[in-house]
């Protein structure tokens, strides 16, 4: 049969910082595993944000500078109507009502022109056919937008409404003009722009209008060039078809480790496109900063509460350990009050019958072994207890008892006294018990027969001493008994009660 | 015992909810202080060195035009001056002339000085249409009038009766009146032989000095049409392997110029070179040469964003940038001296040298984004 093996506080302990240690690396690698997935789901919906977001923004952009175009366009038809209703003379009236209109109306470069190209000013009069390019259209119908790239780079958006019946010092004006610096409109747009896309002004070619970069791989070169052999050719040509067409549209491309997205929509009616682009690092960092921020405090979290958990767990095992040990005493306590009260006569104190057997079985086991070489047995019975008991009761038998047994005990203080009857006790001596049992026993019996005279206490006593040939206690004992009635009669003739008494 | 145990397990708690506390940080927002990138700058112009004297390779080709003008420490007596201004033709030359006008007029505005002026010219040059314009403006009291003569010999004497009669006329841009005349002062280019010389020197170079060539002038009478014209004929006469095929006036007309091209190219299917005295006349060469397949190498004159394409392209082998910015902001500035009754010497020249760049395909790029903002 298997031997169970015994679990030891070492066993417990063990596997309580086993246990723990494993706990804390399954926790940890399910937190890093749960995060790199995370991280890879939210690489692949960034794709897919960055397109809807980019086209958003494009979106707003791109109807900011409607807004901006429709405004001017408001601005100069009132203009407009304040000049008709100036009554215009001269060149320096002309020239002050435009100055008017500047201040009142912010509108810059506010221009009037007539029938011959003639373009006035607030401060200058010119020829202007070279310099506007709308002014070469053989009819002007409607409102005009046209860009204009000036000498010294700069480029502007010119916004020009037909004025047909407007005549003034006696001239026919065909239109009125503004120019607004692309440079305005930049500003414009970038109040919109976080810092975390790039965005660009493109004509239908791809030239770069506004001159900011579409990030590091774009740069301010043309957008069509630019992404050339950053996409597929098919991607590509569809986008320059687009470009070149009224559409919108997305290219996402790579270069090393750059992967940006840009979203390009038209601006109504100036044949601009407005292109927007971010790089998904951007996104991706500002999740993974988050994400990670998150990991390293469910980390943290995740340490600190093992560690707590730890902590609370060697507590509640020492709690434990010292639990068990004040109940394992209490135990003990109780065993041994329980063992006592088995082996313990309850009138007399001294051990009783049960207790004298066990001792007796072991008495014979070391006889068996020849561990005990000296040892004498006193077989002791109280005289008269019946008479007592029934002449006087059971309370002065129990009494008589008591003091045969304290008799005893005082007699034999070195021996071990076992009440093994109603009115019998046998004492069993060894050392200096067995040493000085002859004095003890002379002393008992004078003791015993002087009572028998003062109404006392009579004990008679019988002894004997273990012999070599004996295998048992109960040899010893034998013996002893037989001397314990010889004697008993000896007492009777020197007057004790019996039982006949 | 049991009392030791509870008061350790009351530390131990204790610490465990302290060290569950640190492990809890407060979450922060993520905060981004992503700084957009700013956009690629041309080199400032105010660290270029503002270069004088005739086309030479040696300045640096985004020296060419300086855009970074401020006007001089000289104080107007006036806070209102009002001027005229006609010019050859309606023309983007004088368009960026403008603009270096502009730019001064607004400066002094900035100042509290009122600058006001009419820019006129005619559709195409006319010495006649130039001297109507001219006798109408010297009856409206105008503190100065500047002419970019359309034809010296027809209109200096206009000049000279004018300032006889207490008018201050200047000439200004592109060419100055007849030697002698009375004008005041010439602010523009006044090495228009020297351009064509040099022009027509890269051109024979080029060609390793043997060649037929053709010359493509502007205006008829325009001395700065002219003096290139005679610089480039001077030059190709150096050399004896070198021969002229044909000359042509467009009229300062790119149609024309185009026109012309391809009838001297029908005319002298062998021609191997052209050289071009104005704006116009390297674009509509540009253009023949381009649809033609012609061989033929072109040289020629200014600024127009098609013909530095053409450069750009290789069509056009070289081109004599001038700068008109500079020209336009000097002549708005001397106007108003002027005005104030100066006369040349300390305060300004009498002749206001303007640079010329001569610039080739590698350059063409960089000048394109220069002036054009092209890329």
């Amino acid at each position: 049969m298997k031997r169970k093996k015994r679990i030891t506080n070492r066993t417990f302990l063990l596997t309580a910082v086993i246990g723990s240690f494993l706990i804390m690396a399954m926790v940890t690698a399910n937190s890093i595993w749960s995060s790199n997935q995370t991280l890879l789901k939210t690489e692949e919906a960034v794709s897919a944000v960055s397109v809807f977001y980019l086209d958003t923004m494009a979106d707003r952009r791109a109807q900011t500078v409607s807004n901006q175009i429709s405004n001017e366009f408001d601005q100069m038809e009132k203009a407009l109507a304040f000049i008709r209703d100036e009554k215009i003379e001269s060149q320096e009236e002309l020239r002050d009502t435009l100055g008017k209109i500047r201040s009142l109306l912010s509108l810059n470069r506010f221009a009037l022109v007539d029938r011959n190209d003639i373009v006035y000013t607030q401060y200058t009069t010119y020829t202007g056919k070279s310099r506007h390019e709308f002014l070469s259209a053989k009819k002007m119908d409607d409102r005009i937008i046209s860009t204009v790239s000036l000498y010294g780079s700069s480029k502007q958006l010119c916004l020009a409404i037909p004025t047909p019946d407007l005549t003034i010092m006696g001239k026919s004006f065909k239109a009125c003009f503004v120019q607004i610096d692309i440079q305005d409109i930049i500003n414009l747009l970038a109040v919109d722009d976080q810092g975390r896309t790039y965005f660009a002004l493109y004509t239908k070619n791809g030239s770069n209008l506004s001159g900011t970069e579409l990030g590091p791989v774009i740069s301010n070169r043309n957008i069509l060039e630019a992404t050339k052999g950053l996409v597929s050719e098919e991607v590509w040509k569809e986008n320059c078809d687009r470009f070149a067409e009224d559409a919108r549209g997305s290219m996402t491309f790579s270069s090393g480790d750059v992967k940006g997205t840009m979203c390009y929509v038209p601006i109504p009616d100036t044949g601009w496109k407005l292109a927007v682009l971010i790089h998904e690092s951007v996104i991706l960092d500002q999740i993974r900063d988050i994400s990670e921020k998150n990991l390293s405090t469910n980390r943290n979290q995740i340490v600190f509460s093992l560690l707590a958990v730890l902590s609370l767990s060697s507590v509640l095992f020492l709690e434990l350990m010292a639990l068990s040990k004040d109940k394992l005493d209490a135990e003990k306590k109780t065993s041994k009050a329980f063992q006592t009260m088995a082996n313990t006569d309850s009138l007399t104190g001294v051990r009783n019958k049960h207790a004298y057997s066990e001792y007796e079985d072991a008495v014979d086991q070391k006889i068996q072994n020849h561990e005990i070489q000296a040892l004498a047995v006193v077989v002791c019975d109280i005289n008269g207890l019946k008479y007592v008991n029934d002449t006087q009761g059971h309370a002065a038998g129990d009494q008589l008892i008591k003091d045969a047994c304290a008799l005893i005990c005082e007699s034999f203080p070195h021996g071990a006294v076992f009440r093994v009857g109603g009115d019998e006790f046998v004492v069993i001596l060894q050392e200096k018990g067995y040493e000085t049992m002859d004095e003890a026993l002379g002393k008992l019996n004078k003791k015993v027969e002087e009572n028998i005279n003062e109404d006392g206490v009579v004990v008679a006593a019988g002894s004997s001493v273990l012999q070599p040939d004996d295998r048992q206690l109960c040899d010893v004992f034998t013996r002893a008994d037989h001397l314990m009635y010889e004697r008993k009669s000896k007492l009777k003739a020197l007057g004790a009660k019996t039982r006949e008494t | 015992m049991q009392r030791g145990f509870q008061k350790l397990h009351s530390v131990i708690l204790a610490l465990m909810m302290m060290l569950v506390l640190v492990a809890c940080p407060s979450a922060s927002p993520a905060e981004d202080s992503r700084e957009a990138s700013p956009p690629a700058g041309s080199t400032d112009p105010a660290e270029l060195p503002s270069g004088e004297g005739t086309s030479k390779e040696a300045a640096p080709v985004n020296s060419a035009v300086n855009f970074n003008h401020e006007l001089d420490s000289y104080v107007p007596q006036k806070d209102h001056y009002n001027f005229y201004f006609t010019y050859k033709t309606v023309h983007p030359w004088w368009d960026s002339v403008a603009l270096g006008m502009e730019e001064a007029q607004r400066q002094y505005l900035e100042k509290g000085i009122v600058v006001t002026y009419e820019y006129m010219a005619p559709e195409g040059a006319s010495a006649e249409d130039q001297t109507k314009r001219l006798m109408l403006a010297e009856h409206r009291h105008y503190d100065v009038i500047g002419v970019d003569v359309a034809d010296e010999s027809a209109i200096s004497p206009v000049i000279d009766r004018m300032v006889d009669a207490g008018i201050k006329v200047m000439t200004f841009s592109s060419s100055d009146a007849a030697a002698g005349c009375k004008r005041i002062a010439y602010v523009g280019n006044t090495h228009n032989y020297e351009d064509g010389a040099d022009l027509t020197e890269a051109l024979c170079e080029k060609l390793a000095y043997k060649g037929k060539v053709a010359i493509l002038v502007g205006s008829k009478g325009a001395p700065c049409h002219e003096d290139r014209a005679r610089g480039a004929r001077d030059t190709i006469a150096k050399y004896s392997g070198m021969e002229i095929a044909a000359t042509e006036y467009d009229m300062d007309s790119v149609d024309l110029a185009y026109t012309l091209t391809m009838q001297i190219l029908k005319d002298h299917p062998d021609l191997d070179g052209i050289i071009c005295c104005n704006m116009s006349n390297p674009v509509g060469a540009a253009r023949a040469i381009k649809e033609t397949g012609s061989h033929a190498i072109i040289v020629g004159m200014d600024h127009d964003q098609e013909a530095l394409r053409y450069l750009n392209e290789g069509v056009i082998y070289c081109l004599g940038v001038q700068d008109c910015y500079s020209i336009g902001f000097d002549t708005l500035q001397v106007a108003v001296k002027i005005a104030d009754g100066n006369q040349p010497g300390e305060l300004f020249p009498e002749k206001t040298n303007e640079i010329t760049t001569v610039i080739y395909q590698k350059d063409a790029a960089i000048m394109l984004e220069l002036l054009y903002g092209d890329i």
